[in-house]
């Protein structure tokens, strides 16, 4: 039965893959288990995406499918059990730039991959950003923006996080439209990404996480 | 001897070597034509604020930038809008410089379902009632009222419509609505007034307007402005039909008014930004599916109307070389973001311009040297067959640019551009 909850995420058939898990929770299968299942059709979708195989469209009908089964294992949840995570990650919209498509699927796969993320939004100052990396504590903060006037805040938080002496435990993923290498470069990030999936990738690598997306 | 005026002349060479580009002949020169905006009027010293609330001082920046430049063509001004008209319609969708932005910072459009999934009926049974009594209301805070209106045909009645008209101009909210509306046409034809002084003023100097209409892509009419992305992208799976039904409705519509605003401005140009079509949206097949039927049908529309089509693709194009292929050559104006050269050369070298792409991650962040051996690949690469016009990539010449990378840009075609 797992296993084909995987397959229904997978194949994107949304009504046989909420009505499977449903099934399961109701039979007393471990939400944790049901989550996990979620996860591994998240996965293999994660690697069809950076292959050319699927796209924008799969990858926010997995995220939803995998929204609303959750919100249904939530209640099934023992209150000591935590769903355990693999790191913190900040993601913002930088300041001047309100555009958030890529930065929602970004968030979403990385929710969908076991990350803790915090999303700031969109127009986020880079003193709200520093601010938060000091009582979040993230390992990762990863930065969007469509438009080129997105590039100077990105250097800016880049160089206020090395100010207050995070950046040696903070890793800075950028990403947008128009971001490159030469961008990269120019801001300082750690590295850029082209896609959703490049930031999941980036994740798991620098916290550690086991590395099976890509 | 030609009786022709000397900017006369000037103009006209302009619009020939543009001309003879995008139809694959060799013309004297490469072009320089960009599609850019807020670059110019900050150059020409004023801020984004500025450029969208004191008519004049944008009208003298756009000028005097122009003149600097020395491009080929204006860039076109359906980009700008007036600050003041979308204050008082009470814009829902846009933030601006000034309004829920800095001053000196882009105007950005806000994604968003501004039709909801469970609305797919009202909209297809009754497009017009569905865009006067739902979408207005929410896009523009004045149209407020409209949202009240029963469906439409209630008017439809010789004996009772002067009455019920009357009636509902005669209620506090509709009489406050039609005052700002009066208010913002006036704002509006103040506005139009310099805009048409520019394109006047341009033509003097000898420069040919970028394009004189735009429109969309029908599948981007619908997700842009109706479902959002998220929105569109969740039908493709859940409701396939009632997607296409809404663009498919759309698609004779976006023809019609580009063909209209065409023979109002009496430019053949018309540019089309193109979202959510590219590589990195969706599959081949869903673009095949959902995407292209819609925007070939415009683009071979506009062309037998006569009209040159601008597609401003957004995005990496590489995989969809293969159906442009299918558009007749010479005829497409295609302006390209990211693409793979090489692909567009086997796929489309003998069939459409590149018009091009200088990245905006270089124009902010280069230096000219960069620039200029960017600009030099580009006419080493299509120069053979006369098929390259240069240009910015997405967002034309970001406003963001550094001048000295701009001029550079410019100075380069100049330098490596002339065809022997």
């Amino acid at each position: 039965m797992l296993q084909k909850l995987t397959t229904a995420i997978t194949e994107m058939n949304e009504k046989e893959a909420v009505a499977i898990a449903e099934k399961l929770l109701n039979n007393g299968t471990e939400p944790l288990e049901v989550i996990e299942a979620c996860q591994k059709a998240m996965e293999v979708i994660g690697r069809r995406f950076s292959a050319g195989e699927c796209f924008i469209p799969e990858l926010i009908l997995a995220g939803d499918m995998m929204k609303q089964i959750s919100e249904k294992a939530e209640p099934h949840l023992k209150q000591d059990v935590a769903v355990k995570k693999h790191g913190r990650v900040i993601i913002a919209t930088v300041e001047g730039d309100i555009h958030d498509i890529g930065k929602n699927i970004v968030v979403s796969m990385l929710d969908a991959n076991g990350f803790d993320v915090l999303d700031l939004g969109v127009d986020v100052p880079v003193a709200k950003i520093v601010e938060t990396a000091k009582e979040f504590k993230p390992s990762v903060v990863g930065l969007s923006g469509l438009l080129t006037l997105a590039f100077d805040p990105m250097k800016a938080v880049v160089a206020a996080l090395e100010e207050e002496g995070l950046r040696k435990n903070i890793k800075v993923m950028i990403g947008g439209g128009m971001i490159d290498e030469q961008v990269r470069q120019y801001t300082g990030a750690d590295t850029f990404g082209a896609n959703a999936m490049d930031a999941v990738i980036f994740a798991k690598k620098w916290t550690g996480g086991k590395q099976n997306v890509g | 001897m030609s009786d022709k005026t000397e900017t006369e002349l000037l103009y006209e060479a302009r619009e020939k070597r543009f001309n003879d580009a995008v139809s694959l002949k060799k013309p004297d020169r490469v072009p320089i034509v960009s599609l850019t905006n807020f670059f110019l009027t900050r150059y020409g010293g004023i801020t984004d604020k500025e450029a969208m609330y004191d008519y004049s001082k944008m009208r003298e920046a756009w000028l005097a930038s122009i003149k600097k430049l020395d491009w080929d063509f204006v860039p076109g001004i359906f980009t700008f809008f007036p600050g003041k008209v979308l204050e008082i319609m009470d814009s829902k969708a846009l933030k601006w410089a000034g309004h829920g932005l800095g001053e000196n910072i882009l105007y950005q459009y806000i994604d968003k379902e501004y039709m909801l999934a469970d609305e797919y009926d009202e909209f297809l049974d009754d497009p017009n009632g569905f865009v006067v009594t739902k979408f207005l209301p929410r896009v523009c805070g004045i149209f407020k009222p409209l949202g009240e209106l029963l469906p439409i045909p209630w008017l439809a009645s010789g004996y009772t419509a002067p009455v019920l008209g009357a009636t509902l101009a005669g209620l506090p909210h509709y009489a406050e609505m039609m005052e700002k509306l009066i208010e913002a046409g006036k704002e509006m034809t103040a506005y139009n007034i310099h805009q048409a002084q520019l394109v006047q003023d341009a033509k003097e100097m000898g420069y040919p307007m970028t394009a004189g209409s735009y429109s969309v892509a029908p599948f981007d009419s619908i997700s842009d402005f109706f479902r959002g992305l998220n929105g569109t992208m969740l039908d493709i799976y859940r409701r396939p039909d009632k997607l296409k039904a809404a663009v498919d409705y759309v698609a004779p519509h976006v023809t019609q008014f580009a063909i209209n605003y065409a023979a109002m401005t009496g430019n053949p140009r018309v540019v089309i930004p193109l979202h959510r079509g590219s590589g990195a949206f969706m599959s081949d097949e869903q673009f095949a599916e959902f995407y292209w039927p819609g925007l070939k049908r415009l683009l071979l529309d506009l062309i037998d109307a006569g009209l040159t089509p601008i597609p401003f693709f957004e995005g990496d194009m590489t995989p969809r070389l293969k159906y442009l292929a299918q558009l007749p050559p010479g005829k497409v104006a295609g302006h390209f973001d990211i693409v793979d050269k090489k692909k567009f050369k086997e796929i489309l070298g003998d069939k459409m311009v590149f018009w091009g792409d200088v990245p905006g991650s270089l124009l902010v962040t280069g230096k000219p040297q960069q620039i200029k051996d960017y600009v030099k690949a580009l006419i080493d690469m299509f120069a053979d067959t006369g098929g390259l016009i240069i240009d910015g990539a997405v967002e034309g010449v970001p406003p963001e640019s550094k001048p000295e990378n701009v001029e550079a840009m410019t100075e380069a075609v100049r330098e490596y551009g002339v065809y022997q």
